[in-house]
């Protein structure tokens, strides 16, 4: 028992593997069965990608930090499906690379703002949340209406969420660009390559008011008016009981 | 500093800084327009700057070998400085999104200042920044004292020190500039986390090789703790951040998980930084600076292996706590709940080991605010951890998420705890590194001592005052079945306490600041000292230790 | 073995409650064995002696 205690603190290595052997158990148990966990949960037969739009409109999301005040996770409490509507399900962060679940509450849930709102009230309140919200906390994010959106690398996008899992179809990420474009123009050529590619139901406007240009106010309000919206499994009942098995 | 590397080391360090110059011009050009480049440009500026230096103090006579009859100290000085001004810098950001929160407008309506891309620069400051740096700087100290071994060379130090400050930097103008990539205290992207996980590697490796040449076989405790500390992490970092960048010429990348695998993953990480980056390697600390800043061995030493082996297993089991009622299958919670619970053993073994060491010593912590700074500490620890194994149960979880109790939570711990245990050794420490017997000024530590402690007070009771109250509006019920409040109402009720955080933050800024000055006078003294001293007596002192 | 969802989530819960177990008695095995003794006394005061120079 000494001496193999003696080797084992001499060359300190023994000390190492103990601590990665203690250390990795934990992680590996808790997450090695959530990358089988596709079995048992239903697909979503509805479910669908971000369109170029939304996608670099949930990037804006994310470089502006959003997540740090704002969830997007809907608990399965009373008080919770009351105030923001059905508990989200699994299914529904399928495509999220990363996920917004979020930790803090700052300002409200946002699983289910998608429609909640109208598109001009979502510009006005990121103009100036005050304008519509008086005693709201927000920053103001003026900026985002005069910035034009960068979409000549939204085709790199997709093709990096492709390899990360995210079904992108070659068509898709050719017309990234041409897509993005279109869903805030519906009277272009382009707006009907949208609705082909990610379903009818894609909403296709001007967001922030101005057909004339893509600005990142028209991402992000995409992005907000499609969130909780990709797919109707959480409000169907059916799904809902496959999944609530947890 | 370049008199104290050998010349081998000095052709190291122009390799290494050349390499850098070189692999930082490689992202700016790939970068092109890309905010990738600006990162690229700020690489090849310092690694320049570092080129001149040591260009400048190549032809400095070598260091003489009676150095290593020494130990090597000049990295923790710098680390402990550097680790002050991260402080400063990340409670000064803090302070100000607390301000924010008050009055919206003070983001002055510039992009980068707004509360969203400035919280990261808070909670990176303080956690890296401050927390990394007094880390790696203690860890130099303590590695050597109790092994009892010189590090093995002079320049792996620097290498760890500097080549993480710069990690630091890059991850605080990232997210000026909207560099992120969303996974809370680990948002720096795809270049800067390889850059880490090079210097991590580093680290783990210089900690091995002064491991290495001890003599005693026995590893004093504090030191398992900092090698748990630098591996752990080192696993936690490298799964994390697994991602893929939209191109080589891009910040941007996208992780490999999603969904519910990424939340598991994030938080096993989160809250597992929170076990090995600002507990074990703090435990380090407290383990070896309160008992020698008490002058009596640790009250147990079986219990605080036990206690090491503890946390190292519980913790990694612990994260999915942050995720209740999500979903995530519900087993893994319950998993994540029991094991929260049952780290309460070896989190109070720990904070009642320390408490007990100064049994007997009580006067000393009534007189000196350095041993108090770490006895606070501890006791914070206590309450922190046992609130944390509280806040892991469903029941209470279901109020306490997504509200300020939460974030009253955390600083309890990294006010309370690990910064009072880092400015305790700290205030140990400098004396000692400048061959003083005290610090500058004892009423200052004083007056930072009291600063702190009703600044952390302040502050967390006003969130948990806000967190309760907020939980508790979200979840009531009239009587004809509706909700009571509307979100905007839980807003507004929580005006007052964003006023009262902003304010605790702002006494403990003013510490920090106080303990900065104190630190930088004693330093200059120390310089003084030794310019008055003759230096033919110093020429001596060098021969007698030949 | 098979590694479909079921058999994977059955060895998580069941597998680390061993390992727990077997980890304690081996780390309460190593604190209590008595002729460590000596050496945790040992190094719990190593830190406290005032010889501030590397042992080489």
């Amino acid at each position: 028992m000494f001496g193999f205690h003696y080797r084992l603190e001499r060359s300190a290595m023994g000390l190492v593997l103990a601590v990665i052997a203690a250390g990795s158990v934990g992680g590996l148990i808790e997450i090695a069965p959530l990358f089988t966990i596709d079995e048992t949960v239903e697909k979503a037969a509805d479910m669908r990608v971000y369109t170029p739009l939304e996608l670099a409109g949930r990037n804006i999301y994310i470089r502006e930090g959003c997540y740090a005040c704002h969830s997007q996770m809907i608990r399965t409490l009373r008080d919770e499906v009351d105030r923001y509507g059905p508990y989200s399900l699994a299914v529904e962060s399928q495509y999220d690379h990363p996920m917004l679940w979020g930790s803090k509450r700052t300002g409200p849930d946002l699983a289910r703002v998608g429609g909640k709102y109208s598109d001009q009230w979502h510009v006005a309140h990121m103009i100036n949340p005050r304008d519509v919200v008086p005693v709201s906390k927000m920053p103001r994010y003026g900026w985002l209406a005069q910035n034009t959106l960068e979409t000549e690398d939204l085709g790199l996008h997709l093709k990096a969420q492709r390899r990360v899992g995210v079904p992108y179809t070659d068509e898709m990420i050719a017309n990234a660009q041409a897509d993005a474009y279109g869903q805030t123009a519906p009277d272009s050529e382009h707006a009907k390559g949208v609705a082909q590619r990610y379903g009818e139901a894609t909403q296709v406007r001007a967001f922030d008011g101005d057909p004339g240009r893509v600005t990142e106010m028209d991402a992000m309000v995409a992005y907000l008016q499609i969130l909780g919206r990709l797919t109707d499994a959480a409000h169907s009942p059916a799904d809902k009981t496959a999944e609530a098995k947890r | 500093m370049i008199a104290q590397l050998t010349i081998q080391e000095r052709q190291s360090a122009l390799m290494i800084l050349g390499g850098l110059a070189l692999a930082g011009l490689a992202l700016a050009v790939a970068g092109g327009q890309d905010l990738l480049a600006a990162h690229g440009w700020l690489t090849v500026v310092c690694a320049l700057a570092g080129l001149f230096y040591v260009i400048s103090g190549y032809f400095e006579p070598e260091p003489s070998p009676e150095r290593l009859a020494r130990y090597y100290d000049e990295p923790t000085k710098a680390g402990v400085v550097i680790a002050m001004i991260w402080a400063i810098a990340g409670l000064f950001v803090g302070d100000w999104v607390a301000w924010q929160l008050v009055f919206p407008d003070l983001a002055f309506e510039g992009a980068w200042s707004s509360f969203g891309r400035l919280r990261p620069i808070h909670t990176s400051g303080v956690i890296f920044g401050f927390g990394g740096n007094a880390l790696i700087a203690t860890s130099f100290h303590v590695m050597q004292r109790a092994t009892r071994a010189r590090l093995p060379d002079q320049i792996t130090p620097w290498f760890v020190l500097l080549g993480y400050n710069l990690f630091c930097v890059i991850a605080a103008t990232g997210y000026l500039m909207g560099v992120t990539q969303s996974k809370e205290y680990a948002e720096p992207e795809w270049y800067a986390d390889i850059w880490l996980a090079i210097v991590w590697v580093t680290y783990f490796l210089l900690f091995l090789r002064t491991l290495a040449r001890r003599q005693e076989p026995h590893i004093y405790v504090a030191n398992w703790y900092y090698m748990a500390f630098i591996l752990l992490v080192a696993v936690l970092h490298v799964v994390n951040n697994l991602a893929v960048p939209i191109s080589f010429g891009s910040a941007k990348s996208y992780s490999v998980f999603s969904g519910v695998q990424d939340a598991m993953t994030q938080w096993w990480y989160g809250h597992n930084a929170v076990a090995f980056f600002l507990t074990a390697g703090f435990l380090g600390m407290l383990y070896y600076f309160l008992p020698v800043r008490a002058g009596r061995p640790i009250y147990s030493y079986r219990m605080s292996i036990i206690s090491f082996w503890g946390i190292t297993f519980m913790y990694m089991w612990a994260g999915s706590h942050h995720l209740h009622f999500t979903a995530l299958p519900q087993w893994v919670q319950t998993l994540g709940m029991t094991f929260s619970v049952m780290l309460l053993v070896p989190s109070w073994a720990s904070a009642s080991n320390a408490l007990m060491t100064l049994n007997g010593a009580w006067t000393k912590v009534r007189d000196d605010a350095t041993l108090r700074f770490m006895t606070v500490a501890a006791i914070f620890y206590g309450i922190s951890t046992f609130e944390g194994s509280f806040m892991a149960i469903r029941a209470v979880n279901s109020l306490s998420h997504y509200t300020d109790w939460t974030i009253g939570h955390v600083h309890a711990g990294a006010l309370g705890w690990v910064a009072m245990i880092t400015f305790g050794s700290i205030y140990a420490l400098v004396p000692k590194l400048w061959n003083l017997d005290t610090m500058y000024s004892g009423r200052l530590v004083e007056l930072h001592f009291w600063l702190a402690l009703s600044g952390t007070l302040v502050y967390v009771f006003a969130m948990w005052n806000s967190g309760i109250i907020q939980g508790l509006m979200w979840r009531s019920y009239t009587e004809a079945g509706t909700l009571s409040y509307s979100f905007i109402d839980s807003l507004v009720a929580m005006h007052p306490y964003y006023i009262a955080r902003a304010v605790g933050g702002l006494l403990f800024l003013l510490g920090a600041l106080v303990g900065f000055y104190n630190i930088v006078m004693t330093i200059r003294t120390a310089s003084a000292a030794q310019d008055e001293s003759d230096a033919p007596v110093l020429g001596a002192a060098v021969q007698a230790g030949e | 073995m098979s590694f479909d969802h079921d058999s994977v989530v059955a060895f998580a819960k069941s597998f680390g409650l061993f390992y727990l177990l077997a980890l304690s008695a081996c780390v309460l095995v190593y604190v209590y064995w008595p002729s460590n003794r000596p050496r945790f006394d040992k190094a719990a005061k190593t830190i406290l002696e005032g010889e501030d120079r590397p042992w080489r």
